[in-house]
Formats: structure tokens, sequence, C-alpha cells
């Protein structure tokens, strides 16, 4: 295994930070996206040089299409730059073999995405249990108690066996956000988790994840349109037309 | 997962029909097979058939004369080593003579049929090699016998005598209509000249002495020398020739008999086999299409099991997987079909040929099934994360 799993009762990661916080977490170096299609080439990004630190939580924003979501799914090794490199822990993800990304992707990394992509036909808590499916050595119930974990955390215990199609939008944004925790990553991607919460419910998810960076120490970058939010992170990056502007 | 009902059922169909079309051709296939491995019991080498006419010979009497001076001519011939009357219904003829033999009476009788009647000389057993596996066959005894003597086969026997009833010496009757009963002398090991590829069907050999004027008057059978040929062929037919006025002999050897009847009963199996060839190429790609169909369907889906850590193996693994359980689900379903041809005993083939050919169906669409997903699971494999993000 590439990486040791946190424990499922995970200590604060700054134990083991002193030795490496020198290296940044993820290091995005002369980073250009673009998206090609038949007619036009849209700039997604362009020259974007960001690290992230260990342990930091750090907001992202920006007007309505101007590189956010393409900034994360860059970091989440969702998808390959068109230049530049991205570092995970000082090594280049190039590097990395398919299933040396995969378990990158399921180890280290939790990704809640804009638009929840929760898998229709699985019920909530098979969709939150979907990370733990792809870990070796998580047993079944060890899997299920985690995610049901999860969904405690975001306040969906209730709804376990329900199917996404029977969920609210902000309840299926929260299974997006229980399926993130439940593997324990070290960063986590939020890409609007908040989006489209009630401001109650929405101040909830903010403490719990501004929670999980005091107490565990996991680094967290989020997307987001709330000002109020991004005051409480410890850094906002802002971005316009493909560009890192602050 | 199991919550696509209908692109599964659709699936289990196209699977349930590959079964089908597999089952019939294996059933088909092993019974032939089966049959075809199965001894004929004679030697059919360097033996030749004559048909025999005699134009202008009115009644059996001269006739059985005829074949007589004829046998006794050839029998003094270099290079012929046995002569014996024989009916019509030679091997590998395509001729054939059956009906029913039944022993005992009122509850007790017990009817076998279809059952080759085979009329023919006591040298038949020498010409062809038949083996004996009880009694003995037809020897001068016979001649001042009260019943017709006959040697019958073990699948008659087993089929008419109970298990550990001697046959020997018992009486059995032949058709009805011809109220004739026959004494059972001997049992002989199967014999089959219907044939490789026919059923075997059980035989009763009858008696017909040199002075019989009834039956066996159709030609000659003859074991020729090893080696002996067309030479000796058109000797034959001068001989017969020039021993009656207008006598004619034909001569077949069973070798080429047997090779023209096994390609003619063999073209329409063959037949079969090629238009169930193209209907398991045609549900083949039914069935690569419902896949190929059914991942793009799912590329969303695969892409977030690619997003949350799945391999590309494993997601190619869990495409493949889904579909073995789903061609095990249509295997059962066509299993339960099939299973209810050796319970109906349908076409009278026996259950083992059923059984065995439902176990190369199910292996055979197990293959096929693997070798249909094996693009569609490549596909699958191929999808990268990042289609996660865009396709909803
Ligand atoms: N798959 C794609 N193909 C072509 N263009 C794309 C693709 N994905 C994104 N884009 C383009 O890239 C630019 C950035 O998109 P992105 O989704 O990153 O914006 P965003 O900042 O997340 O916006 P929002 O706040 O609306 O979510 C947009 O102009 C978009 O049209
Ligand atoms: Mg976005």
């Amino acid at each position: 295994m590439a990486t040791t799993p946190p424990s499922p009762t995970a200590q604060p990661r700054s134990f083991s930070q002193a030795a490496s916080s020198a290296v940044p977490v993820i290091q995005l170096r002369n980073i250009e996206k673009i998206y090609q299609t038949k007619t036009i080439e849209t700039v997604a990004l362009s020259q974007v040089n960001l690290s992230i630190g260990r342990g930091e939580f750090v907001s992202v924003m920006g007007p309505s299409g101007c590189g956010k979501s393409t900034l994360l799914s860059l970091m989440g090794l969702l998808d390959e730059p068109s230049g530049g490199t991205i570092e995970i822990d000082g090594r280049p993800v190039a590097s990395y073999s398919d299933k040396g990304l995969a378990g990158l992707r399921n180890h280290k990394i939790g990704f809640v995405f804009q638009s929840y992509h929760l898998i229709n036909d699985l019920s909530v808590l098979d969709n939150v249990e979907l990370p733990l499916l792809y870990r070796k050595g998580v047993g079944n119930t060890e899997r299920r108690r985690r995610a049901l974990a999860a969904l405690d955390k975001v306040g969906l215990n209730a709804r376990t066996g329900h199917f996404p199609a029977q969920l609210s939008g902000g309840q299926r944004q929260r299974v997006a956000i229980a399926r993130a925790l439940a593997g324990d990553p070290e960063i986590i991607l939020a890409d609007e988790p908040t989006g489209n919460l009630d401001s109650v419910m929405g101040e909830e998810i903010m403490d719990l994840l501004l929670g999980l960076n005091r107490d565990q120490g996991t680094t967290l970058v989020m997307v987001t349109h709330d000002e109020q939010q991004a005051l409480k992170t410890q850094r906002l990056i802002r971005f316009f037309d493909g560009r890192q502007v602050a | 997962m199991w919550n696509r009902k209908r692109a599964n059922s659709l699936l289990m169909l196209e699977v349930l029909l590959a079964f089908v079309v597999l089952f019939a051709v294996s059933s088909l296939g092993v019974s032939l097979w089966g049959n075809y491995r199965t001894p004929l019991g004679f030697a059919y080498q360097q033996v030749w058939a004559i048909d025999i006419s005699t134009p202008g010979l009115a009644g059996r009497a001269p006739r059985t004369e005829a074949l007589q001076r004829i046998g006794q001519h050839l029998r003094a011939t270099p290079g012929v080593l046995c002569v014996t009357r024989h009916a019509g219904n030679t091997p590998f003829a395509n001729a054939n003579n059956t009906g029913d033999v039944s022993t005992g009476t009122g509850p007790d009788r017990r009817v076998v049929e279809p059952v080759n009647y085979l009329d023919t000389g006591p040298e038949l057993r020498e010409l062809l090699g038949l083996h004996m596996q009880e009694g003995r066959w037809f020897d001068r005894r016979d001649e001042a016998a009260n019943y017709r003597p006959v040697v019958i086969t073990t699948d008659l026997r087993d089929a008419l005598f109970a298990p550990g009833q001697s046959p020997l010496g018992q009486t059995i009757q032949g058709p009805k209509d011809w109220h004739e009963t026959w004494r059972v002398v001997g049992v002989s090991g199967p014999y089959r000249p219907d044939g490789a590829l026919h059923e075997p069907v059980p035989g009763v050999f009858l008696y017909a002495s040199a002075q019989d004027t009834v039956h066996a008057l159709n030609g000659l059978l003859v074991r020729v020398a090893p080696g002996a040929g067309a030479v000796l062929e058109k000797k034959i037919t001068d001989d017969i020739r020039t021993l009656g006025a207008g006598w004619r002999g034909t001569i077949n050897t069973l070798d080429e008999q047997r090779l023209s009847q096994l390609k003619v009963n063999l073209s329409l199996p063959v037949i079969l086999g090629v238009v169930c060839l193209f209907l398991i190429v045609n549900v083949m790609l039914g069935l690569f299409g419902v896949l190929w169909l059914n991942i793009n369907q799912r590329r969303a889906e695969l892409g977030v099991r690619r997003a949350l850590g799945a391999t590309a193996a494993a997601v190619s693994r869990q495409v493949l997987g889904e579909i073995l359980v789903l061609t095990t689900f249509g295997l059962v379903l066509g299993l339960l079909i099939a299973a209810q041809f050796p319970l109906l005993g349908v076409f009278n083939v026996k259950a083992s040929v059923y059984l065995t050919a439902m176990a190369i169906a199910a292996a055979g669409l197990y293959l096929l099934a693997a070798g249909c997903a094996l693009y569609p699971s490549r596909l699958a494999a191929g999808i990268q994360p990042a289609v996660a993000l865009r396709e909803e």
C-alpha cells in the first residue's frame, strides 16, 4: 500500500507535520488547462502556481466559469492539466501508474462534487461506502460502521436506505459530503459543499469542516460563493477568467 | 445495481436465447458423436454386397436355386473367402426391414419396436466377424428345428428379457400378422447395419438355410481376400452373366456404401449446424450490442467509481462480474427449460446425451458471454475519472 490508511479514530495529523511541513501537500506549477471542442478552445486555467500546505484550510472564490471546478478536478487527480506539473507530497503526479493514482484518489483525497454525482442505483449507505469498497483490508462491518458514522456527522443517519432520487437537493449534497468523509482522507476537496443548503445547515457543515481541519489536521480546499464562509478559512484565493488574482 | 431491471432482463433474454441454441446444437452433436463412437459390431472391409437380378425366373424356388448356384460358383472362385445369402437390408444399403418382437402373453407380454429383421444365411457370422455373447450362432442343428432359429442382439435381449433371465432356448414372437414363433439360440453383440450416425436399433438375425425358399433371396454378401479389387469384381460379374440367361450381378463394396451413406446422413446436421452458427453469431452481436449500450449508459457512474479510487482493473472486473452473474441467471432459466427434455424423454434420446449437452452448452455460454463482454469491459476500464465531472 502506498499510503497508510488513517485509523478510524483519527489522531490529529500535526504529529507528523513538523518533519515535512516544508513540502506542500499539493503543489501546482505553471498549470494550464485548455478544453478543446470541435469549434472553440476554452482556456479554463492559465499560469496557475499554487501550493497548499499541510493542514491548511483554503477557500477559492470567483465568478461562474472562472475555472474553480477545473482547478479542483486537477488537484483531485480527476483530470490532467494541458501544461505544467502537479505534485502531491512533493512527488509529480505524472510519475504514478493508473493503480497508483487510483490509490491516491482513494486513500488521500475526498472529493465533494459540485453536482454531487451520487450513483442512482445505490442506496445512500452504499453510496457512502463506495470509497471504502475500493480499499483493501476494510471488511463489510467496518465499512458499514464508518459509512454510518459519516452519515451521522452530516445528520442523515435516518435516510440510509433511501435512494438518491428520493432525497432533496440539500440531502444529496450532504450524502456527497459524507461520502468524502467516509474514507477519512488527508485532503478534502469540496466544490461548493454548502451551495444547496439553507443557512443553518450550511453553518453546520462549515463547522464540521472547520472541526476536521482543527481536530484532525485535514487539509481542505473549498470552492464557495459565500464571503462569510471564506472569511472563516485560513486563506482565500480569488480567481478571475482562469487566473489567480489574489 | 439490480435496479436496472429493463437492461438486465434484456441481457438475460439474450443469454437465454444463446443457451437454447447452444443446447440444441450440443444435443445433436453429442447424440451423433455418441452414435459415431459406438462400435458398428461388424467388419465391413473387404466385404461386397452383390445385388443379383435373375429376370425370367418365376417363383421363389427357381430363385433360391439360382442363388445357390451362384453362391457355389463364388465359393470356388479364388479370392472369395466367404459367401452368404442375405435380404435387401445389407449394411449401409439405406434399406431396412423393421417391426416388433415380443415375448410372453397377456399381461406378461413384452414388446420391442422397432427391431431390425435380418434374414441371413449361417455364414454371416464368419463373413462379418460378428461377436457372440451367449449361446451359439446358426449351424447344422438348425436345419431340423421346429421353430425358426434366431440370434438376437444384446440390446434386444436387454429390452425383451428380465435381467438374469436367460434368453437361450426361449421362444419369441414376430409381428402378429406373420404368426411366426422363433427360438433364440444365441445372443450377439450390437449390430448396426444402418451406419455410424444412426441410432443403434436392436436386431434379430433370422436363420435362412441353404434350402430356404422364402427368406434372404435378394442377393449375396461375399468376403474377399485382402487386396482383391477391380479384377475380381469384373470376373464375378462376368461369371454371373454366364451362369444363367440374362442374369446380372451388381457389386457394391461396403466401404464405398458406408462413405456415401455417411455423407447423406451428415448433410442435415451440417446444414442445421450452419444455421445455428448464424443464430449464435446473431445472438452474440445482440449480446455485444446490449453490453456496449449498457456501458455507455453507465459512463457517469463508472467515472464516479474511478474518481473515488477504483482502478481501471477493478472497473473492468466489476463489469465482467456483473455480466457473469447475469449469464448465470440466464443459464439457470435455460437449464430449467433444457431439463424438461430428459425429464419428458423428448425425441427418445438418452438422458445422458441431454445432460452432457447441458454441460457443454453451459461452458459454451460462459465462453460466449466472456467473449462478448471483453471489449465492453475494456471500454469501461478506459473511462477516465474526469468523465464523472461532466456527464450526468
Ligand atoms: N469539459 C469541458 N469542455 C469544454 N469546456 C469546459 C469543460 N469543463 C469546463 N469548461 C469550461 O471551462 C471554464 C471553467 O469551467 P469551471 O467549471 O471550472 O468553472 P467554475 O469556476 O467552476 O464555474 P461555476 O462557479 O459556475 O461552477 C468554463 O468556461 C467552462 O465552459
Ligand atoms: Mg464549478
